[in-house]
């Protein structure tokens, strides 16, 4: 009986993993030292770098192209007061330049990316990991970027013929 | 007309301060953020009575009150305040208040101290006791204030050891608000261009909200000198800088209350206000949704430095039934 519970144990978490592997939002799990623990295949897919090609590598040495300082000042209240933070697009359009996950339709060049920095509490109760997640908002961006357009040729053609009180 | 000007750093409060002026009461209202703008008014005549809270930037109410006396203006105050400590309540009547009211103003109360004072004059046999249909419960108030105080506590001495600075705590404004009021209240933030916002959706069991942050772009400046950043402070940093307050208050005050409310929050994607979309837009699409909504709104300073900002916490009327089931341990007598 009991082998039977480990075996279902097994396949749960078997199928956890799954999940967590192919849920369509990029899952990085780092340590304090910014080293990568986790890399699901959302990251794997876009950015081309295998889990055991960056497992236990520091990150700002895999991507030089991250601004340290800016990334260690964001995931300091992470660290040292468990506290979610969050990074929109319209601070930096992406932290990973990974491209258009639509690459035949998409009208921009790469991937904006919403980023949620949670902390992770190990068994003494002390944030040692960090899970960074990153979602894709190519379509808001885009949306927001188009009517924005709209809007400042609206702007021009009302200064144009005069109707300021349109 | 009668003029009455009100003075306090906090919109909800001078909405609040605003509402509870007698209904029958012709009167032509003014409304000033701090001291400064409150004597600049009254010079200009905009207030026969003035609502004077004491805590504010720029000029606090004893300043102002001093101010008022050396150069003479003639008016009446009456000070409303959540400092509650004997003191200042005494301190305010040797600098010339005529009374003092605590925070929060509620109808009865100034109607009383305004027919007290001679302010008001008596209209008719008016005595009816009218019901108080949308005030909160006292002592639910009460227990909303509590568990937010705390919860500020938190989030405050956290936003002292990342910034290096002395946080002055704020007491919170705790109101049921109509969905006219709210809309009033942000569409104060979009006339005033000089005002930045953030707004973040949060859920937990049976509770839902959003946060707002809110920081007026005067305390850019001072908030990119605590953060050592140099250079020009642009639009860019601005949201930067926008982003990791909102993150830490929001965050740390989620936190802070979850815990007490033993539940855990999710938290959505920040949405920047000033920059996304309209705010009207924003109402009009949550208008129908919405009738009353929980208002909890704290004003924080830095010590030292001209910063300010406004977090309020806006919770569905549905979120009350479950926090006062999870809190029933500090509801009952």
């Amino acid at each position: 009986m009991e082998e039977l519970d480990d075996l279902d144990d097994l396949a749960e978490f078997h199928w956890m993993m799954d999940m967590l592997q192919t849920v369509d939002v990029g899952i990085v799990v780092l340590d304090t030292q910014f080293q990568i623990r986790v890399w699901n295949a959302f990251m794997e897919s876009h950015s081309g770098l295998l889990p055991s090609q960056v497992r236990d590598r520091n990150l700002f040495q895999l991507f030089p192209e991250i601004d340290q300082a800016w990334l260690r000042n964001k995931c300091r209240p992470v660290f040292e007061l468990k506290n979610r933070a969050f990074i929109t697009w319209e601070q930096r359009p992406y932290i990973y330049k990974f491209p258009n996950y639509r690459p035949i339709t998409g009208t921009e060049d790469f991937m904006y990316q919403n980023v949620t920095l949670s902390p992770l509490t190990g068994a003494t109760g002390k944030v040692d990991h960090m899970c960074m997640m990153i979602y894709d908002v190519t379509d808001v961006a885009a949306n927001k970027k188009r009517a924005e357009a709209v809007e400042v040729t609206l702007n021009e053609l009302k200064e144009k013929t005069g109707h300021r009180s349109m | 007309m009668f003029s009455v000007l009100i003075c306090d750093d906090s919109m909800v409060a001078r909405k609040q301060a605003a509402k509870c002026l007698p209904d029958d009461w012709e009167v032509q209202i003014h409304f000033a953020k701090h001291g400064g703008e409150a004597i600049d008014a009254l010079k200009e005549g905009k207030g026969q009575l003035l609502l004077l809270d004491l805590n504010m930037p720029i000029m606090d109410g004893y300043e102002t009150l001093e101010n008022i006396i050396k150069e003479g203006i003639d008016t009446k105050v009456v000070v409303v305040s959540g400092d509650i400590q004997p003191e200042a309540h005494e301190r305010v009547k040797a600098l010339g208040a005529l009374d003092f009211i605590e925070k929060p103003v509620s109808k009865p109360v100034l109607k009383k101290i305004l027919l007290a004072n001679g302010v008001l004059e008596e209209v008719k046999e008016e005595v009816k006791n009218e019901p108080a249909v949308d005030a909160l419960d006292p002592d639910v108030r009460d227990c909303y204030q509590e568990i937010t105080n705390i919860a500020m506590g938190q989030a405050g001495d956290h936003l002292a050891r990342i910034l290096n600075v002395f946080v002055r705590l704020p007491i919170p404004n705790v109101n049921l608000i109509e969905v006219s009021e709210l809309h009033m209240m942000l569409q104060d933030i979009e006339l005033k261009d000089s005002v930045s916002g953030i707004c973040q959706g949060f859920v937990g069991p049976g509770i839902s909200g959003e946060a707002l942050f809110i920081l007026s772009d005067s305390s850019f400046g001072d908030v990119a000198r605590i953060m050592g950043i140099n250079g020009q402070v642009d639009d860019q940093v601005q949201l930067e800088l926008l982003m990791d307050a909102a993150n830490i208050l929001i965050g740390t005050c989620l936190n802070g209350l979850a815990s007490q409310l033993d539940l855990y929050f999710s938290q959505g994607h920040p949405v920047v206000l000033g920059q996304h979309r309209s705010i009207s837009e924003l109402i009009s699409s949550n208008k129908l949704r919405w009738k009353r909504t929980l208002a909890i709104e704290l004003s924080y300073g830095l010590e030292g430095y001209n910063v300010h900002c406004d977090l309020v916490l806006l919770l569905t009327e549905e979120s009350m039934k479950a926090m006062n089931y999870k809190l029933s341990h500090l509801l009952e007598d």
